[in-house]
């Protein structure tokens, strides 16, 4: 168990710079969670922490020990790849022992590990087969149990559930979390997909064209996304975005996007500038759907999702979509609705640089 | 999809024409050898006789045909063994170095295999003459080896890029080093290779004629050799050559018999996704 620290952490395939000096910290024990779309960086840097791709430039300490120029096998690490990687000549049990080979374990503590990882993962009955004899969770509770037998002192996972379906997704992501509650080993997890990401982590670090856009727990990249990029790519269905413009009436600022006059979020009035053009960013599920709303909007198409239903919405020439429970879905007679904002609840963003206005 | 009875019998079919086609020169090989010689070309040919074991008496005591034949076995056996150590290396790091001309490398390799023996034996010669090594095994296995090796890299390079790298990473990761890496993940996987490799060695080694010929007198003669003995300006001595060429198969057949359990397919799969 110990912390993973980067700083100013560059990688360079020749003359294309893909991980532009990021600096984070992973703290002991810490869940932290590389999410952001494909090709961004986010297996590029996880390869960079297991060492296995050199680091361009920065520095790279694992435990407080600078370990940029220390080889794979001695950071004391282990990785848990996208596709596996399981050795195929080799059956289950032989797969962990030799993971644990390097270590020179006794043979009844090797054993002793291999059947507390087996127990945990359910593959006992499994334990003599040879990868190709494994469905796909199988073998991917396997790659599992053989990074775990290591107990290092810090786990790297790839993607580890994208070849699963959606059922075994969810089960292993339970997995991995009790997992984490009970070995407490730091975790450093790639993932593209925000619902691993808001489930697992401790910490999220959004990442996007090399770049970290923000670091921070799940319900603070959710509540107070720091630009447009990461309140767009965090939450689903996606935030509205409403084009808006900054006046000012009997001296306090409203945002004014055509037909919606909103009342500024009290906490950022003081940093609103009277004229400026800013994005208004609304969670589907921070609308108001009732009587008492403010605005007429008609409902064009409504999706049922059962718990809930999502309402594609046009007020004026604002498209929206709004969350509601399905006990308040609208009569499948009613052409529209009124719907209303909270201002606390607004997020707002600089136009021109994307950057929340705080 | 189980085959019907007219495709069950044209496979049939099929593999007894390729089995005639095959065996009829053994056959022939091991009828000739067993005839006693008066009626070696009788017309029409004899197919009931008593068979002979005089060709092959003849064999072992006119000639040192069991020496000749450990001499085969140790050139073969050696350069195939070299080869094997060498090639699998070379082919190791040209499928693993990453660099656009690496390719021309290896094709370069392989058009040491494209050599006319005829065109470097003379040089040979004089070059083991100085060297002192003329008529020993070692120069024989020497000459295999720069035929064997190329064939052996092309090969087994084909293997290694097969591997997928992901799981020499996960060694790594696991806290292997680079020489337990190759030896216990990366060269398990190619044992198929390994056998291909093995066989074509061996059966080149085995009945290399021309070199074996120059470069050997008396004393590490090699078998081919020796059976072209009994092929002299006054006489040719069929049945001997015969029985001579009948031994010589059967080392062939055993080498490849052993290395044939290796050859299983498939040995990659379930190791990743893909
Ligand atoms: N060997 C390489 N040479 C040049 N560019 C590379 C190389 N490997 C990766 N890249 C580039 O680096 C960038 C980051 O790649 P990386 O694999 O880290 O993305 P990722 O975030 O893991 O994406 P994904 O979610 O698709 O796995 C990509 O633009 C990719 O094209
Ligand atoms: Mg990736």
């Amino acid at each position: 168990m110990s912390s993973v620290t980067l700083r100013k952490v560059v990688k360079r395939y020749g003359q294309v710079e893909v991980v532009h000096g990021i600096d984070l910290s992973v703290e002991e024990g810490e869940f932290v969670v590389l999410l952001g779309p494909s090709g961004c960086g986010k297996t590029t840097t996880l390869r960079m922490v297991a060492g296995l791709e050199d680091i361009s430039a920065g520095q790279l300490e694992i435990a407080g020990r600078v370990v940029n120029d220390v080889a794979p096998k001695d950071r004391q690490i282990a990785m848990v790849f996208q596709n596996y990687a399981l050795y195929p000549h080799m059956t289950v049990r032989q797969n962990m022992e030799f993971a644990l080979k390097p270590q020179k374990l006794a043979a009844n503590e090797v054993s002793a590990r291999i059947a507390e990882a087996a127990r945990i993962l359910g593959l006992e009955p499994l334990l003599a087969r040879k990868p190709a004899q494994l469905s796909g969770g199988q073998r991917q509770r396997v790659a599992m149990a053989r990074a775990m037998v290591r107990t290092p002192k810090v786990f790297l996972f790839d993607e580890p559930l994208s070849n699963l379906d959606a059922k075994l997704r969810t089960q292993v992501r339970v997995e991995i979390a009790k997992l984490h509650r009970r070995l407490g080993t730091t975790v450093l997890y790639v993932t593209h997909d925000q619902v691993e990401a808001m489930t697992l982590a401790d910490k999220i670090v959004i990442m996007k064209d090399g770049h970290i856009e923000q670091v921070g727990s799940p319900e603070e990249v959710f509540a107070k996304p720091r630009n447009l990029f990461v309140a767009t790519f965090i939450g689903s269905p996606a935030m509205n975005l409403l084009p808006a413009k900054v006046a000012v009436v009997n001296g306090a600022p409203v945002l004014v996007a055509n037909g919606f006059r909103l009342a500024a979020p009290p906490s950022i009035v003081s940093a609103l500038d009277p004229g400026a053009s800013v994005t208004l960013g609304i969670r589907p599920s921070d609308i108001r759907v009732d009587e008492a709303g403010d605005y007429e909007a008609v409902v064009e198409v409504d999706e049922y999702l059962g718990t809930e239903v999502l309402l594609n919405l046009r007020a004026g020439n604002h498209e929206l979509v709004a969350q509601v429970p399905a006990a308040a879905r609208p009569a499948p007679d009613r052409q529209s609705v009124r719907i209303g904002f909270d201002a606390a609840r607004l997020h707002v963003f600089d136009t021109q640089s994307g950057e929340a206005i705080r | 999809m189980t085959p019907s009875l007219r495709e069950k019998f044209l496979t049939y079919l099929l593999v007894i024409i390729i089995l005639v086609v095959f065996m009829t020169p053994i056959y022939l090989i091991l009828v000739s050898s067993l005839k006693p010689s008066p009626i070696m070309f009788s017309r029409p040919p004899r197919f009931i006789f008593t068979p002979t074991l005089q060709n092959y008496y003849d064999l072992f005591t006119m000639r040192p045909f069991h020496l000749q034949i450990l001499n085969s076995l140790l050139v073969a056996l050696g350069s195939t063994a070299f080869s094997l150590t060498i090639g699998t290396m070379a082919a190791y790091a040209v499928s693993r170095i990453k660099h656009r001309r690496i390719n021309d490398v290896a094709f370069w390799i392989l058009s040491m295999r494209m050599f006319p023996p005829i065109a470097v034996v003379v040089p040979y010669y004089i070059i083991f003459k100085t060297m002192g090594l003329l008529d020993t095994p070692l120069a024989l296995i020497i000459v295999y080896s720069t035929f064997n090796i190329p064939l052996t890299v092309w090969l087994m390079k084909g293997f290694f890029d097969e591997v997928p790298e992901a799981l020499e990473e996960a060694a790594q990761v696991d806290g292997h080093g680079v020489i337990a890496t190759f030896f216990r993940v990366t060269l398990p996987l190619t044992a198929p290779g390994l056998a291909v490799s093995a066989v074509f060695c061996f059966i080149f080694s085995w009945n290399e004629f021309l070199f074996a010929l120059m470069l050997t007198g008396s004393k590490s003669q090699t078998v081919t050799v020796a059976v072209m003995s009994f092929w002299s300006s006054d006489a040719v001595q069929w049945g001997r050559i015969m029985a001579g060429s009948f031994v010589i198969l059967i080392p062939g057949v055993i080498f490849v018999l052993t290395c044939q359990r290796w050859l299983v397919k498939g040995l990659t799969m379930g190791s990743v996704k893909g």
